[in-house]
């Protein structure tokens, strides 16, 4: 590969990373800003409910998840990171990517059969009438979920980024090994 | 009962009624408050705490402190109080402090069941359940598997027998139907106890009737605001509403129909104590519709002390106490979580 074709790659691969990690920095903050949110949330519904009406008490040692986490090989060596809803069937993958579907909590199995019983509410362990912040808080930590996968992906192509500069510029070595 | 208060209450009662308000001098005031609010870390809380009536309360606390400890502890430190008035009280007054404790025993038989739904030992509950709402058939309460079971069975030898009328029914016990529960068997204990008050007449009524219905509407519009969006249909909120209070009963039936926050604040509009309250919701202090409604708590059980020679002091004490509680804990969470930014939401007492 000629020097400069080298050198364009070199450059438009930087960018992108200086694209990404800035990126990267603002998704940072809002997942701070949303999870901070949700704690406090937390907070107002057990001023409003009681103390002990929102803690360990209310909820199981051993939880169904109703997200997933489902990953997808976009291109060689570079992992995509999508939250998916439990329950859903997850179209099949036409092209080069290996899907895989690995449970975030609870014991690991191989991907079964969908159940047909649709995954509860977690809201529900509180009791049916709940006050408006603690849904707040669950929107909340809802939208953490999504930014944190987004986040995962981000940091993943930032990596392979530095690693295909990093090849880009032992070939350019190479080529030229007198250039500066 | 011959009216003059006056002349009978302190041959039984009056011990008793020095001592409560010698507690009630004891709260924390304003300047204690901005002391606490300005503490960096909960260790800070605690020594703060320590120059008030609250003494070593946690001097016995493992490292780390959590908020959930310090909860814990000044619930102790209230049950003690109040089973030192229970146990040196004499009728009616004793009466009148078993009603104040079936509300703590309502929540700890739902907290039972409600552990039983998720597989959590008995154990682990009975350590969270709340001192006041004691009762000795407690362990069994997680066995029940229908309402009647569960008052056949267990509850039929407590002070919660006379509340079970409305709610006997072969239903199991799920998270819709426990909520029912709840509800059902808090009416019927609010009817019993405002009833109780009234027949006593004097001071007593005249000071508890109008606490108990404003805590009979209050419970009515946050039920209503709560039931927005879930499975309860309107047939079954209305049959949670507590029947008396102002709201009662053109105000409930209204109230039944509303389907959003404007149409329940409409019906408020109709009452000029509430009008008020339900316009201060929102806004630029971002307080919720509990949060007016535990000031405005505040304000009538600080007006029951200017009157003498009644009952009213003690649920006006405890429930201060419980404000005051409260109040703690959210400071103590905001310093914990290093959110400092709606530290001064607390509601000040004294």
């Amino acid at each position: 590969m000629a020097a400069p074709d080298l050198r364009a790659e070199l450059d438009s691969l930087l960018l992108q990373l200086l694209g990404d990690l800035e990126e990267l920095e603002g998704k940072r903050a809002v997942l701070n800003a949303r999870v901070e949110e949700g704690w406090l949330s937390l907070a107002k519904a057990r001023y409003a409910m009681g103390a002990k009406s929102v803690g360990p008490l209310q909820y199981a040692s051993h939880m169904e998840p109703q997200v997933c986490l489902h990953t997808s090989e976009a291109q060689e060596g570079l992992q995509k990171f999508k939250v998916v809803r439990a329950g859903v069937h997850t179209p099949e993958e036409v092209g080069p990517g290996e899907a895989a579907l690995r449970r975030r909590k609870g014991p690991a199995k191989t991907p079964e059969p969908q159940s047909s019983e649709a995954p509860q509410d977690p809201l529900n362990w509180f009791g049916i009438l709940v006050p408006h912040s603690l849904r707040q808080a669950q929107a909340s930590f809802r939208d953490g979920l999504q930014l944190a996968a987004d986040i995962a992906s981000l940091q993943n192509r930032i990596d392979w980024g530095r690693n295909q500069i990093r090849g880009l510029q032992e070939k350019l070595k190479q080529l030229e090994p007198g250039a500066a | 009962m011959l009216e003059g208060a006056e002349l009978y209450f302190n041959v039984d009662h009056g011990y008793l009624e020095g001592l409560v308000r010698g507690c009630k001098a004891s709260l924390l005031t304003q300047q204690d408050y901005i002391n606490l609010v300005q503490c960096e870390t909960l260790e800070d809380l605690k020594i703060h705490l320590q120059t008030t009536d609250y003494g070593n309360f946690l001097a016995n606390q493992t490292n780390p402190l959590t908020v959930s400890k310090i909860d814990t502890e000044m619930r102790k430190r209230l049950c003690g109080e109040f089973e030192y008035f229970w146990n040196h009280s004499l009728e009616p007054l004793s009466t009148f402090l078993t009603y104040m404790t079936c509300s703590y025993m309502i929540d700890n038989v739902i907290l039972l069941m409600n552990g039983a739904l998720q597989k959590k030992s008995v154990k682990e509950i009975l350590g969270k359940c709340h001192p006041l709402g004691r009762f000795t058939e407690m362990e069994a309460v997680n066995i029940a598997e229908t309402p009647s079971d569960l008052f056949n069975a267990i509850l039929v030898e407590t002070p919660l027998a006379p509340f079970f009328q409305d709610c006997m029914s072969e239903n199991a016990l799920d998270e819709l139907n426990i909520e029912l529960l709840r509800n059902k068997l808090y009416k019927s204990y609010l009817e019993t106890f405002y009833k109780f008050c009234k027949n006593h007449g004097d001071v007593t009524a005249e000071v508890m009737c109008p606490i108990l219905e404003f805590e009979a509407d209050r419970r009515a519009f946050i039920i209503t605001l709560n039931s927005f969006g879930t499975e309860l249909s309107k047939e079954d909120r209305e049959t949670l509403y507590p029947t008396f209070g102002k709201l009662y009963p053109e105000g409930l039936r209204l109230l039944a129909q509303a389907e959003d926050f404007d149409q329940m604040k409409s019906v408020a509009d109709h009452y000029g104590v509430y009008k008020p309250l339900l316009e201060a919701v929102g806004g630029s202090g971002g307080k919720t519709l509990e949060d007016v409604f535990y000031e405005r708590e505040v304000q009538m059980n600080v007006l029951a002390f200017n009157r003498q020679f009644h009952y009213g002091v003690f649920y006006a004490y405890v429930k201060l106490k419980e404000q005051e509680m409260r109040n703690i804990v959210w400071i103590a969470e905001c310093i914990s979580q290093r959110h400092r930014t709606k530290i001064n939401s607390y509601i000040p007492i004294l």
